[in-house]
């Protein structure tokens, strides 16, 4: 929101800016809202003077040009003057010629319009024979209009030659751009008169709307026998609450004068004619979106009928912009007896416009339900000023006022004009603004403070709320064009917002020594990541949403995940069903930039449709992922074996710190559970995958390589494997306490065993085995433990393979033999051989 | 496959042949016969030079198929046994193995907010994760944003097309918090609770935006809180994690489920008001939004806005980490990039 300090100054009975236009955006940012931008319009005119044209004749040289003498009054410095002090200037317009008053830039100024591209500082030039001293500048040039057609004729009443030009119009002006997000409950705020007296308020001074705003208007018409009346019918007085309208003769469209047409440029609107200049003035200052019809191209034989409905099966329109719509069904539609003539609230049509001949107009002012035009809005992708200001729900009752301003700003711009028939005013019921009751000690309360109930209506009455207050307590009536104060909090911001937050005082609430119970899931997560940063794995966040292509790549299926209905970007489709698939996407990248060995991991949640909780929301799993991976070149050298076993090594690690023991089951042996999980492991190659369980068998994750079509789509390098695990099912199962045993004080007797076994005995049965019968024949009070030393296949005989293990035991009672220790394991060998067909070494 | 050209008709038969013996199939597409190919098109008559170019990409791409169906042959590796610690014949120096503990990292948002949670639970707030997707009653309406208002314009939501949305801020939590917490009030005792989640923004990328970010959202409620508790403990919360003695303002903002409703700023921790690229040489960071509880909020979690009172606020986490660490890019971190990452190591 643009506002500009001279007008506002305009309207505001005391000086806004009395300590300096610093302190005064200093206390807008604390007060009002985040101010974006302060321009000083000022020094865009500095140099810039009104002169006088005193001579004009044709160029010598050249036929468009003209050559003209100028009376500065003598007030610019350091320029060549003839004997009379009159300075030389070619100018290129058309209309240039003597007598005439104009802006003129003299050298070392710089041309306004070009400030904020390229700058184009003036000097004095030689333009075909002739010194040009600086230039005339066009009201384009000069950036407060489009006009670019000739140069800007000054006529404003007491403007006179050695003037500083930026006078004339009131351009010694700061804009002020502050941040529209605060003000969007304050309809008020969107006008510079709302902006005035927020600002007086603030400044603790009393303001006072002008008369037309806040006081009784009756409007004066007169009759005119060729305009045979307007007529509103209403037919949606609840999503148009009152719709005024008047009809005015005497309209002659031409360009504004150059002052109003300074002041809509400076907060940000063109220029397009007197009539629609004049209700854009009046919206930007009251905040009230006003719209003008040509009452010719609306009425019948002399006699408009305007008709506020909803649109019919089918209709269309065609807006001002040139763009045609069915408007919804929802919209409200300004019309003539048969078809649209606007978008209410949001856009003009195109038949009904103001155009150079017409001569009399119709002026709406109106109250449009905000919602409703939020959503029309939203549908056609229409965002107007209007939009913007009807959308923070505008009060009826600023109609009339309004109305009445436009018309006697019509008067001033149309000496001619004259209000014609009655006012047609249309609403079923209007607001009545309702006191709010609230004590002083209410409101001290929840600011902290301790304001008196006098201080307090002080406050509010420096912005026109009329306040009672008896024995410390309030009643606040807000004025008309306060709709965002409904309950006693309202006031507490106002009282709060008004004095100046500046003042709270700062203390930290009270509170007993009850200690904080942290959330587990949290700081388990936190644990994950720095068990796995202990192994150089590298934690990773990517996007909750993936595309559908990765979703197919890993053999997912899209219709198990949400997906998104109005993404902007096109890669965000769905929610993911794993966290994996993202994961995987990052490998090649990483490889690529020339990493040779990495895991990175993923802590997250993913959703899939198939389970909701009680409230019927999508059940949020917690997941951690891993991928580990390695460039084969570089990782010959130090790795060999499958993939598989390195995030094996990853998961164990983590497991095991968190007191778990896992158990690896081959992926194809398992009947598929969850949709979730049977989704995640779609992505894996099921002869080198397995299910990670716990000791009792229940399940808490997915680990494995991938299948050759996921890793061919994702550019996998084949040395690549990762695991997926349930992160709250493992909180619920980690076991932090570690299982201490105590140390024997006799030595420790390590011994081997080799055993040839049949391929098909996996490692696992072999090790239990191997451990179940050591653990029934240990000699008493000994300490057992069993770790692998080597898998050996040869290449002649694929049936079978050796398992080699360790046996460390130590006994807690005496000095163990090795004869002792390798009798134990030759009984192992023994049950061994009768019961895996095994052979010891 | 038939092709029309004879010359490219020979050397598809050629080249299907040669792919059935090659190891590394991919080879094939780099066969100098294939380039020769190619080689050959600009020196063709413009006339030829259409049907011949499209021609020699069918092969190509005929190729192509056949080095995939071939690589996906190939890469069908023997099954292994899972239950083993390592793969069969691996002598001991080459089994598996952690990548080197040096280069292992937490990231940086994530370290950053363990810090900050650490502080908070420090100053006895209890912390709940947010959700990521939610819908429309925790999003909006219990936080007062009637249905079809204005304001939640100002959220960018992703929503899907089940009419769920993707969290645009932490808030969403807040009444699950109030109504959890609840209990609290009963027995005397502040609800004080932090909420850290990811959210998301249907916005375009670049440097300074993400679609999906971190946030902290924090609730206070007792009796007797006034703004001036809320400001207290913001001001009090940032000098633990600057280290600092720091200067605070508020801006007057609006949000519906606040009211007073702030935007918080802090004096620059990083040049002491001097002014800096991270302040932009304002000396003051804006860095959340904030404010009283509104009313309608804690009545619809069924806790009586006569009798308490509270504050909350919301700030990125992003934002935090991005100035700490002078991080020009906000899309590093959701990049998965190791140049990234390992610097955190």
């Amino acid at each position: 929101m643009k506002v500009s300090l001279n007008w506002m100054e305009q309207v505001s009975p005391v000086k806004l800016a009395p300590d300096g236009i610093d302190t005064l955006v200093e206390k807008i940012g604390a007060q009002l809202g985040a101010v974006e931008e302060v321009v000083d319009l000022g020094a865009k005119y500095k140099g810039i003077v009104v002169a006088k044209v005193v001579a004009c004749v044709k160029h010598p040289n050249a036929d468009k040009l003209s050559l003209c003498l100028i009376d500065d009054a003598g007030v610019t410095k350091h320029v060549k003057r003839d004997p009379k002090g009159l300075v030389q200037v070619v100018c290129g317009a058309p209309n240039v010629k003597a007598g005439m008053l104009v802006a003129w830039l003299p050298p070392g100024v710089t041309v306004p319009s070009t400030i904020d591209k390229e700058p184009l500082v003036l000097e004095a030039r030689d333009i075909r024979g002739q010194v040009s001293n600086g230039m005339l500048a066009s009201a384009h040039e000069l950036g407060i209009s489009d006009d670019h057609s000739g140069i800007l004729e000054i006529t404003e009443p007491g403007a006179k030659p050695g003037q500083a030009f930026m006078y004339v119009y009131g351009l010694n002006d700061y804009i002020i751009d502050i941040e529209n997000k605060m003000f969007t409950h304050r309809p008020d705020l969107f006008g510079q008169l709302g902006v005035a007296r927020e600002i007086a308020g603030i400044e603790h001074q009393k303001f006072s709307s002008p008369k037309w705003y806040s006081g009784q208007n009756s409007f004066v018409t007169s009759e005119d026998s060729k305009i045979k009346g307007l007529e509103v019918v209403n037919e949606v007085p609840d999503l148009c609450q009152r719709y005024m309208a008047i009809v005015v003769s005497g309209i002659k469209v031409g360009p504004s004068p150059m002052w109003l047409q300074s002041y809509l440029a400076r907060v940000g609107i063109r220029p397009i004619n007197n009539i629609v200049d004049m209700t854009n003035y009046i919206m930007m200052l009251t905040a009230q979106p006003l719209h003008a019809f040509d009452f010719d191209k609306v009425a019948v034989n002399g006699k408009a009928k305007i008709v506020v409905r909803n649109p019919r099966k089918g209709e269309k329109m065609t807006l001002l912009d040139g763009r045609t719509i069915e408007p919804r069904k929802d919209a409200v539609l300004i019309c003539d007896a048969d078809k649209p003539i606007a978008l209410g609230g949001v856009m003009g049509g195109s038949g009904s416009e103001i155009g150079p001949n017409t001569t009399r107009i119709i002026i709406e002012c109106a109250t449009f339900d905000m919602y409703n035009i939020r959503k029309t809005a939203m549908e056609h992708g229409i965002f107007t000023d209007a939009v913007t200001r009807f959308t923070k729900g505008q009060s009826p009752l600023q109609c009339p006022p309004v109305l009445y301003k436009a018309v006697q700003m019509t008067k001033e711009l149309c000496p001619e004009a004259m209000p014609i028939g009655k006012v047609a005013d249309q609403y079923k019921k209007l607001p009545e603004p309702e006191a709010v009751e609230v004590t002083a000690e209410f409101i001290n309360a929840r600011l902290g403070l301790e304001l008196s109930a006098t201080e307090m209506a002080q406050l509010l009455e420096n912005v026109e709320f009329e306040v009672d207050h008896k024995n410390g307590k309030l009643t606040v009536a807000a004025p008309f064009w306060r709709t965002d104060i409904a309950i006693p909090e309202d006031v507490v911001e106002e009282i709060g917002r008004l004095y100046g937050y500046d003042h709270l005082p700062l203390v930290l609430p009270k509170r007993d020594l009850t200690p904080v119970k942290p959330e587990p899931l949290l700081s388990f997560k936190s644990q994950l990541r720095h068990a796995l940063r202990r192994v150089g794995a590298n934690e990773v966040l990517t996007y909750s949403f993936v595309h559908e292509e990765l979703l197919k790549k890993v053999g997912q299926d899209p219709k198990y995940a949400y997906k998104l209905s109005n993404a902007l970007s096109p890669e965000l489709q769905y929610y993911r069903l794993s966290l994996l698939p993202s994961l995987l996407e990052k490998v090649h990248p990483n490889i690529k930039a020339g990493y040779d060995e990495f895991a990175l991991y993923e802590i997250n949640k993913v959703h899939d449709k198939s389970q909701t909780d009680k409230q019927g929301l999508p059940i949020e799993d917690e997941r951690l992922a891993l991928v580990w991976t390695a460039n084969p070149k570089a990782a010959a050298a130090t790795y060999h074996g499958a993939a598989y076993y390195q995030a094996r090594l990853y998961v164990t690690d983590l497991l095991q710190s968190l007191g778990i023991s896992p158990v690896f089951q081959p992926l194809d042996q398992v009947a598929k559970q969850t949709v979730s999980e049977q989704q995640s492991a779609l992505a894996f190659e099921p002869t080198r995958s397995a299910y990670i369980k716990t000791a009792n068998g229940e399940p808490i994750g997915l680990i494995g390589e991938f299948r050759a079509k996921v890793a061919q789509s994702l550019k996998l390098p084949n040395l690549t494997a990762g695991f997926e695990l349930d992160t709250a099912l493992l909180m619920k199962l980690a076991n932090p306490s570690t299982r201490y045993l105590p140390i024997p004080r006799y030595p420790k007797v390590t011994q081997d065993i080799s055993l040839k076994v049949p391929t098909k005995l996996t490692y696992q049965q072999v090790y239990d085995f191997v451990w179940n019968e050591l653990t029934k024949i240990q000699p008493p009070d000994t300490l057992p433990s069993l770790s692998p030393v080597d898998i050996y296949q040869s290449q002649d005989d694929k049936t079978h393979k050796n398992i080699t293990l360790r046996l460390s035991i130590a006994s807690y009672q005496r000095t163990l033999t090795d004869t002792e220790v390798n009798a134990l394991l030759d009984q192992v060998a023994q049950a061994a051989k009768t019961k895996l067909g095994a052979e010891r070494l | 496959m038939s092709y029309q050209n004879k010359q490219i008709a020979e050397v598809a038969e050629l080249l299907t042949q040669r792919v059935q013996a090659l190891k590394d199939k991919h080879t094939i597409l780099r066969a100098i016969e294939l380039k020769a190919l190619y080689d050959q098109i600009p020196t063709l008559p413009p006339a030829e030079r259409g049907s011949f170019g499209k021609e020699v990409n069918a092969l190509r791409a005929e190729l192509q198929v056949l080095v995939e169906a071939g690589a996906a042959e190939t890469q069908k590796l023997p099954p292994i046994d899972v239950t083993a610690p390592f793969d069969v014949n691996v002598p001991p120096l080459k089994r598996p193995r952690p990548v080197d503990a040096r280069v292992g990292s937490i990231h940086p948002l994530m370290s950053e907010l363990e810090r900050i949670l650490d502080i908070f639970a420090r100053m006895g707030f209890a912390a709940v994760e947010s959700r990521q997707l939610d819908d429309d009653y925790h999003m909006f309406e219990t936080l007062n944003f009637p249905e079809g208002h204005p304001a939640r314009d100002d959220y960018d939501t992703f929503m899907t097309t089940e009419g769920l949305i993707a969290p645009a801020h932490t808030s969403t939590m807040q009444h699950r918090v109030l109504k959890q917490y609840k209990a609290n009030l009963l027995n005397d005792r502040a609800i004080s609770v932090v909420i850290p989640g990811r959210v998301f923004r249907n916005e375009d990328l670049d440097a300074r935006h993400e679609h999906t970010f971190y946030q902290l959202e924090g609730v206070y409620v007792d009796k007797n809180i006034h703004a001036g508790h809320l400001i207290a403990t913001l001001k009090t919360f940032l000098q633990e994690y600057y280290e600092q003695e720091l200067e605070v303002k508020t801006q007057p903002f609006y949000f519906p489920f606040t009211e007073p409703s702030f935007e918080f700023a802090l004096s620059c921790p990083f040049c002491q008001k001097k002014g800096c690229n991270v302040c932009s040489y304002s000396g003051w960071i804006e860095l959340l939004g904030c404010g009283l509880i509104h009313p309608n909020v804690l009545k619809m979690a069924g806790i009586d806005p006569k009798l308490y009172t509270g504050f909350a606020w919301g700030g990125g986490i992003d934002r935090l980490v991005m100035m700490k660490h002078d991080i020009e890019d906000i899309r590093h971190f959701e990049s998965g990039r190791l140049d990234f990452l390992r610097q955190f190591s």
